[in-house]
């Protein structure tokens, strides 16, 4: 476990599915060879399949007992799909325009499917996923090369790239499937949680630029915080999938705030909702209860008094008071262990954690 | 019971094998550069070594874990040539299916085949990656595509994903070329470590080697060679162990999911011998299966022995195929003496296999060193009984 710990909220009531964290994500870090088909922000839409394919079936996490279960490495050519791309310099020959590969899956291949009958109870939602930067990551506890670690200043959950070697069992291991497989460098990649951004007082990408404004981001031990606020002190905002076991860090307020249902006659159904409250049990687990009542009552005092904290919060007025980080914070942790305060990077995701300690690397001078 | 297998080692210095180390030179190689097909590899006897599946610990991959899950041991051809300054091996296996890691793929994988050395002699190093004071190095070659450096050798214009080039036609084809120019396709890797966990590139060059791999038929050869002596290695005195695992790509394996031998002694002529490092002893295994229920089984699991819970001490099942007599002495009589930092102990964290105070590893297994001599020796004789069966 690490000192402090970072964390996002995100509010899946103002989620629109725009994808503008998603492109966010893309263009600052995925951009790159071999990365094309990862995301490490996606958005989903809820029910559906996801990102890859039946992600919740693919294994990994931990058991009651806190034993590692073992997962499946999902396939770029089935479960994730084939990034393709059109042919547009035939355009002028002639040709007509046709992906690359016969596309059979890829990121929002469902999206707003969702399920129920038009219009009666039809509904979907949206749900955006970064990695969760656990407490207890599966994909650290099932890496055999020690090459995954959590940072001890922030908790933030990083590949050390000189000691990965490709062996894939960080994807098999974690429940959420947010570490991917680059098969160009043979190397595991995941979000970063733009710790260099972070470092320097700047939130995460995707959490800049969400237009709906839905992601909070913080330390879970700032009781000033509206993370700690909405996570800790009114509990509205839980953890995907705690089953799993893992301890995930990132927190969603759950869609309570449905429409209501049709009749048969396309009436309002008064007193309905249609998110069903088993589907939302099922992902933020018993707690969803509680924290729909949380939130009718705080929008119902808000209706009459006019004050609520909990609802100012979740509208979002300040990106000050949404994002708490502190470049200081970082500073004074790169001085306090001797590093130099305006290199951001960790020094760890590009070499080896271990490399200096081994005596034969220091006998004989290797620069990692 | 036959366990003490040694390699013949032809030195190019003495005898009639002068010529055919002189063969070599004439061609204007010297062993240095040996290859796969190399003339002088005809001459020399070939042994068969049994290669055993790793089951000291359970892979957490689903699909890894059904495929192999019948694994036989399997027998390995090999010969190795020296010329005093050089040490060659030359590998043979059987494998139905030529599995290469490339393409746009996450679920590919490449066989392939190390080599792992001693750099103390007075020790056997732990079969599973060295232990610690008793480092390894070793050499790996796998059957890959092409890969690229994760930092690009701090070339980012040409790690950017060609859609994401503001070029077309010629200029994207260049762009491409170039990128393509970056990869290699020969995954070769040296590394030192002391136990699985440690395992660390060298990266400086001061343990070069030149491996190959072909695929023939059926069948993958292997060639390695490497000084006998270098930065962290001295092999030079005389005889030395060696151990060899490879890597079946078609059942997903990587890693610790592999086949390995156990240490073998590499005997060089009139090269002083490993004396009790090698050793081994005949038993009585009917008594040391008695021991062995009597004073293991309630931790460890071994073939259809599952008193013990899952994951509460490594699964024996193979150890009889991988692991060498000395290490099985030692540690039944002192299980600290190597304890390598390999299990998670996040992973299972209900039965930590060790403990750590100021960095001294404590094994959490209580030393039997109680048991009388006889009971010792038929348990170890028991011991080197637990293993699959070799493929036909």
């Amino acid at each position: 476990m690490s000192q402090r710990q970072l964390a996002m909220v995100m509010d899946l009531n103002k989620c629109i599915g725009c994808q503008t964290c998603t492109v966010a994500c893309k263009t600052q870090w995925t951009n790159r060879n071999g990365r094309e088909y990862m995301y490490w922000n996606n958005v989903e839409t809820y029910p559906g399949s996801g990102y890859p394919k039946k992600w919740m079936e693919l294994g990994g996490g931990f058991d009651a007992a806190g034993d590692l279960q073992a997962g499946v490495v999902p396939s770029i050519n089935s479960d994730y799909g084939v990034p393709w791309d059109y042919n547009f310099e035939g355009l002028a020959k002639g040709e007509q325009l046709k992906p690359h590969v016969n596309p059979t899956w890829g990121p929002n291949w469902d999206e707003d499917e969702g399920a129920g009958n038009f219009p009666s109870d039809n509904y979907f939602f949206y749900i955006p996923r970064i990695c969760n930067h656990c407490t207890n990551p599966g994909c650290l506890s099932a890496c055999p090369r020690d090459a995954i670690f959590k940072r001890d200043q922030d908790g933030v959950v990083l590949v050390d790239l000189d000691r990965c070697q490709g062996y894939r069992y960080c994807i098999a291991g974690c429940p959420y499937k947010k570490i991917y497989f680059n098969p160009k460098i043979s190397k595991s990649e995941k979000c970063i949680l733009c710790f260099p951004r972070i470092e320097q007082g700047l939130p995460p990408a995707c959490a800049q630029q969400c237009v709906g404004r839905i992601r909070f981001v913080g330390f879970l031990d700032d009781e000033e915080g509206q993370v700690f606020k909405l996570v800790k002190k009114y509990k509205v905002a839980l953890p995907l999938r705690s089953d799993y076991g893992t301890v995930p860090n990132v927190y969603y307020v759950p869609p309570t705030e449905a429409p209501p249902k049709f009749d048969a006659h396309g009436k309002i159904i008064e007193g309905s909702t249609r998110v069903p409250m088993e589907e939302l049990e099922k992902l933020f687990g018993k707690e969803v209860h509680e924290a729909s009542k949380t939130l009718k009552d705080e929008m119902k005092k808000r209706k009459e008094t006019g004050e609520s904290e909990l609802m100012d919060m979740l509208i979002a007025y300040n990106h000050d008071d949404m994002f708490r980080l502190d470049n200081n914070y970082y500073a004074e942790f790169a001085k306090s262990k001797g590093l130099a305060p305006s290199k951001p990077v960790d020094e760890r995701y590009v070499s080896g954690k271990f490399t200096q300690k081994m005596k034969f690397f220091a006998a004989s001078g290797v620069k990692s | 019971m036959r366990t003490l297998r040694t390699i013949i080692l032809s030195l190019g210095m003495v005898g009639s094998l002068m010529a055919s180390e002189a063969l070599i030179v004439g061609k204007g190689t010297n062993l240095a550069k040996i290859g796969l097909d190399a003339k002088a590899w005809e001459s020399v006897k070939a042994q068969n070594i049994a290669f055993y599946p790793q089951s000291t610990i359970e892979m957490s991959d689903a699909d890894v874990m059904k495929l192999n899950a019948d694994n036989k041991a399997k027998n390995v051809n090999i010969k190795s040539l020296s010329d005093g300054e050089n040490i060659a091996f030359l590998l043979k296996w059987q494998d139905g299916t030529k599995s290469v890691q490339e393409g746009y793929s996450s679920t590919a994988y490449g066989d392939g085949f190390a080599v792992q050395f001693p750099t103390v002699l007075d020790k056997l190093p732990y079969i599973g990656m060295g232990s610690e004071g008793r480092a390894v190095v070793v050499h790996l070659q796998k059957a890959t595509g092409k890969t690229y450096e994760p930092n690009g050798n701090k070339d980012v214009f040409h790690q950017v994903n060609s859609s994401n080039q503001n070029a077309f036609e010629a200029n994207l084809k260049k762009y491409k070329d170039e990128v393509a120019q970056a990869g290699n396709g020969d995954y070769q890797r040296v590394y030192l470590a002391e136990g699985f966990r440690s395992t660390t590139q060298i990266r400086d060059n001061s343990e070069e080697s030149m491996m190959e791999m072909k695929y023939d038929k059926g069948f993958w050869t292997g060639v390695i060679v490497r000084k006998l002596k270098s930065t962290n290695l001295d092999l030079s005195s005389g005889n030395f162990p060696v151990a060899f695992a490879v890597w079946d790509g078609e059942k997903k394996n990587r890693d610790g999911m592999k086949l390995l031998s156990p240490w073998v002694e590499v005997k060089v002529q009139n090269g002083k011998n490993l004396a009790t490092l090698m050793e081994t002893k005949e038993g009585d295994v009917k008594n040391g299966e008695t021991v062995m229920m009597e004073n293991c089984a309630a931790c460890h699991q071994y073939k259809e022995v599952k008193n013990a819970p899952n994951y509460m001490a490594p699964n024996l099942s193979n150890i009889g195929g991988y692991a060498n007599e000395s290490y099985l002495i030692e540690s039944i009589i002192d299980p600290s003496a190597v304890v390598v930092p390999g299990y998670n102990t996040t992973a299972h964290p209900n039965f930590p296999w060790y403990t750590v105070d100021k960095g001294v590893r404590s094994s959490t297994m209580p030393p039997f060193s109680h048991l009388d001599a006889k009971s010792l020796k038929d348990l170890v004789a028991y011991l080197k009984t637990l293993k699959v069966e070799v493929s036909k």
